[in-house]
């Protein structure tokens, strides 16, 4: 060695390099994650279900003409035999995929809209809120992962009236 | 050395004021009335001791103890007040900032869990129809609800 070199301690293979984090860093990174994950643990159980595969059906009910059922409409029967009309045509279908707490809107044979939101979705159950803006009204409804929704959706008009059949998971 | 007392006396000579017992020290006397070497010996040892005792307070003069009590009292005592707390938390700043951080952490939680209130969990069969101008009707069946509009004018309804 040459005289007056100066000699710099070699870095232990165990060290960490410069400008990398230490242990004792590490594991206060370490510790701000786990904080950070149980701050939003409680809304994971929730997002884990934030979207729900949705069938929408529209549906004409008529009080004229002889009494008839859509051949598609037959899972419907329970809840539709109940009202007035007798005759049930399905006039449109469609298949959503509905976000938690997103509203979708579904066109209307007038030209309104059902707005459908995801309000809660749990393993058996789950919560929709149906909007018909046109008509000033707004529902709240927890149904079973086998039942359906059926809800009128115009008024009544020469005798026909519009519904939408909402199924969760179909 | 000139005689056999001389060996015996020799090392007395060397003796500080009362180390001798009383008549050690008169025979050390009344054999230095009668030898000059002794004598001689003796005013060498009291010259040498004179010499080493003015070299060593020379030296301990030459250093300066004033400042070592402070700078010993400035190692030891610590600043106090505001300043002494701003140096304690520059020394252990994680500490610090988790000592500060702790307790907003905890009204963080109670805000969250107060706000939250008790979890409402629905139930099947809730249903809750907010009409304006109507009258809506609910249907329960076992394959779910059927809700009817109502007369437009018939009486607003929930």
């Amino acid at each position: 060695m040459a005289a007056g070199t100066a000699v710099r301690p070699e870095r232990s293979a165990a060290s960490p390099p410069a400008g990398s984090l230490g242990p004792a860093r590490s594991r206060r990174t370490n510790g701000a994650f786990l904080l950070l994950a149980l701050v939003l643990a409680p809304s994971a159980g929730q997002a884990a279900e934030s979207t729900v595969p949705v069938r929408v059906r529209i549906i004409k009910g008529s009080r004229q003409g002889p009494p008839s059922m859509d051949p598609k409409l037959r899972d419907l029967e329970a809840q539709l035999g109940r009202l007035a009309y007798q005759r049930w045509e399905e006039v449109g279908e469609h298949s959503r995929s509905v976000a938690f707490k997103k509203p979708v809107d579904f066109p209307l044979p007038d030209g309104s809209v059902l707005t459908l939101t995801l309000e809660d979705a749990r393993k058996d159950t789950v919560t929709f809120q149906v909007g018909v803006p046109a008509r000033r009204t707004r529902s709240r409804l927890t149904i079973s992962k086998d039942q359906r929704i059926v809800h009128q959706v115009t008024d009544e008009k020469d005798g026909a009236a519009y519904f939408a059949s909402v199924r969760p998971w179909p | 050395m000139s005689g056999p007392g001389c060996t015996r006396f020799a090392p007395m000579l060397s003796a500080r004021p009362g180390e001798l017992p009383a008549e050690e020290e008169r025979a050390l006397h009344a054999h230095l009335e009668g030898c000059g070497a002794c004598r001689a010996r003796l005013a060498d040892e009291r010259a040498l001791d004179g010499l080493v005792a003015r070299a060593l307070l020379e030296e301990a003069a030459r250093v300066d103890f004033a400042p070592f009590v402070d700078q010993v009292m400035a190692r030891v005592e610590r600043p106090r007040g505001l300043r002494g707390m701003l140096a304690l938390v520059a020394r252990h700043k994680v500490a610090a900032a988790a000592t500060a951080l702790a307790p907003a952490l905890a009204a963080l939680g109670i805000i969250l869990y107060v706000s939250r209130g008790p979890e409402v969990v629905p139930q099947v069969g809730d249903v809750e129809v907010v009409s304006e101008g109507r009258g809506p009707v609910v249907l329960s069946t076992e394959a779910g609800p059927v809700v009817l509009l109502g007369d437009p004018t018939g009486p607003e309804g929930t």
